[in-house]
């Protein structure tokens, strides 16, 4: 049991640094299905998208943080369309982002033009910022968190102000919304654009640590970012914007020690993907299992 | 002659055109009103109430035909757009407010209704001095709950808030679509009173649709009753006053009579 626990806090600020890039996808999952009420799964490609952007940029020789940045505009045009189709054929917006994710897959093979590219030899962000030391946990977790800081704090003060209330006032109720002089259509659009771009710098960021490009990079990550959104709501709750803004980041720090402590039990990797889509399900049957739950009216939203 | 603050001329309306379902909602629709005009609007289930005053509203666009508001075209404007002219108290209290935002940000995205929205500060202080000022007038105690989800009021507060967020902005155009029908008597009857006290001091513009004929009689200086999308029957001020319910049934019926032998 000891040498269980040792290999587990041995463990843990690698997977803090894990976390911290996945909460950007978590960041990214949370604002299009909680703020917007549009449920949306263009973050399972948009997080490879960012990467095999920013890993083939960076492998052509260009700055880390220009790359980053053309990967963060790339997720952006990919979740504006994943928006648009919805409301321009009004396609479903699962069976959308589903469309979006799956031609994805063969733009990132075509910026790739293979599957796989090490970056090991080159400069990344982490380089450039703490030279030799760039590949020590505590400073991924430094830079990361305090870009994971930054996100958090603007996304609040955007939801705060004018336009981000506005934004809400689309999810809450469109046609109160458009009753109120809101263009539903654009704050759409520009929601699930950011949330996508969100995905795509997470991406970005996990090349960067991680030290390839692999064009199937990130499958099942949106399962493990909605795992980590209902942890981080049971813990934070969501009564007001700034739970909801830090739960996404609570969540994927305790989601995956979770996973890290049932891996070091003896938890079988391929049986990951199982125990995380049973999780989910159980946290979203909960309620209807027991009848009366509390939660109900919250968990139903995620259902529909 | 005063300008019409708003003016439908043959405003036209066909759903499913060319199919054997095709049904006009709107068919040559001609309504004027003068400044601070209530004007109630009346007429059976799918006479074209709710139609007209989507069209108005921007939410149905017209097939053919004009809507001007303050001697301004906005035909071809969207809803989102001519909420700078427009307030709307919907019949469902679910659909008038954001039942997830707090009464405060509820009041704020009204307050900037057809405004440029930037990214400065929403709620701010003077704001939420403001909102409780305009909140105290309810009697509801609702100006010390701002940050109340609307989730969490009853219909009738709701409905309440929703005609302080119409209204507070003085539109040139008040929309109130059976704004009362979803409520219990009481409730209905303090938020008709609420309308009238702030369509009077505001001289608003104002469209009701209702199928209470009391209220019809009892409110505003002008009835409009509608059948098959157009208007049936106009009664003034003048000739509204000492009108009845029996009266105005009465006139409905002979009228839809009438309308019935033409056809066949």
């Amino acid at each position: 049991m000891l040498d269980i626990l040792t290999s587990f806090y041995g463990l843990i600020p690698v997977t803090i640094a894990q976390s911290l890039i996945v909460a950007f996808v978590v960041l990214g999952v949370m604002l299009p299905f909680r703020i917007l009420n549009f449920p949306d799964l263009t973050s399972e490609g948009a997080f490879p998208l960012g990467g095999c952007v920013c890993g083939t940029l960076i492998s052509m020789g260009v700055n880390p943080f220009l790359a980053c940045g053309v990967a963060l505009v790339c997720g952006f045009l990919a979740g504006c369309t994943t928006a648009f189709i919805h409301l321009r054929f009004k396609i479903n917006t699962l069976l959308a982002g589903i469309l979006v994710m799956t031609m994805l897959y063969s733009i990132n093979l075509r910026i790739m033009g293979r599957t796989n590219i090490p970056l090991f030899t080159y400069d990344t962000v982490f380089t450039i910022l703490a030279g030799p030391s760039a590949n020590v946990s505590w400073v991924k977790i430094l830079i990361v968190g305090a870009l994971i800081a930054l996100v958090v704090g603007l996304m609040l003060y955007f939801f705060m102000s004018e336009k981000g209330t506005s934004m809400r006032a689309v999810g809450a109720s469109p046609d109160m919304a458009e009753a109120q002089g809101i263009n539903v259509g654009i704050a759409t659009i520009m929601g699930v654009g950011v949330a996508s771009a969100l995905s795509a710098t997470g991406g970005s960021i996990m090349v960067q640590t991680q030290g390839f490009v692999d064009v199937n990079m990130g499958f099942g990550i949106l399962i493990n970012g909605l795992a980590a959104l209902i942890i981080g709501e049971a813990i934070t709750g969501r009564q007001t914007i700034l739970r909801q803004v830090m739960a996404p980041v609570v969540g994927s720090i305790v989601y995956y020690q979770l996973i890290s402590f049932c891996l070091t039990l003896g938890l079988a990797p391929a049986d990951l993907k199982f125990a995380t889509g049973a999780f989910v399900l159980l946290m979203l049957a909960l309620p209807n299992l027991r009848k009366s739950g509390s939660g109900t009216q919250i968990r139903e939203k995620i259902r529909e | 002659m005063t300008t019409n603050m708003l003016a439908v001329t043959g405003g036209t309306k066909i759903f499913y055109r060319g199919t054997l379902d095709e049904r006009r909602a709107l068919d040559g629709l001609n309504i004027a009103l003068k400044p601070a005009d209530f004007c109630i609007v009346i007429g059976s289930n799918g006479a074209g109430k709710s139609s007209f005053l989507n069209a108005v509203s921007g939410k149905l666009p017209l097939d053919a035909g004009r809507i001007t508001i303050d001697g301004q075209d906005v035909t071809k404007l969207n809803a989102h757009r001519r909420a700078q002219f427009i307030a709307r108290v919907f019949q469902d209290p679910m659909i008038g407010t954001a039942p997830t935002m707090t009464i405060g940000e509820n009041m704020l995205l009204a307050e900037l209704r057809g405004k440029p929205r930037g990214f400065s500060y929403g709620l701010t202080a003077p704001r939420k001095a403001k909102y409780r000022e305009q909140l105290a007038e309810l009697n509801l105690g609702l100006e010390n709950r701002l940050d109340m989800p609307v989730g969490l009021l009853s219909g009738g507060q709701r409905q309440s808030l929703s005609l302080v967020m119409a209204v507070s902005t003085r539109p040139k155009l008040l929309l109130l679509d059976e704004h009362t029908a979803a409520l219990d008597p009481r409730t209905a009857k303090l938020v008709m009173d609420t309308t009238v006290r702030a369509v009077e001091e505001l001289k608003l513009t104002t469209l009701m649709v209702t199928h209470n004929m009391e209220h019809a009689i009892k409110y505003g200086n002008k009835i409009v009753m509608m059948d098959a999308g157009k208007v049936l029957l106009e009664i003034g001020q003048e000739e509204k006053r000492g009108i009845t319910v029996p009266d105005l049934i009465d006139r409905f019926h002979t009228k839809s009579d009438a309308i019935a032998l033409q056809g066949s």
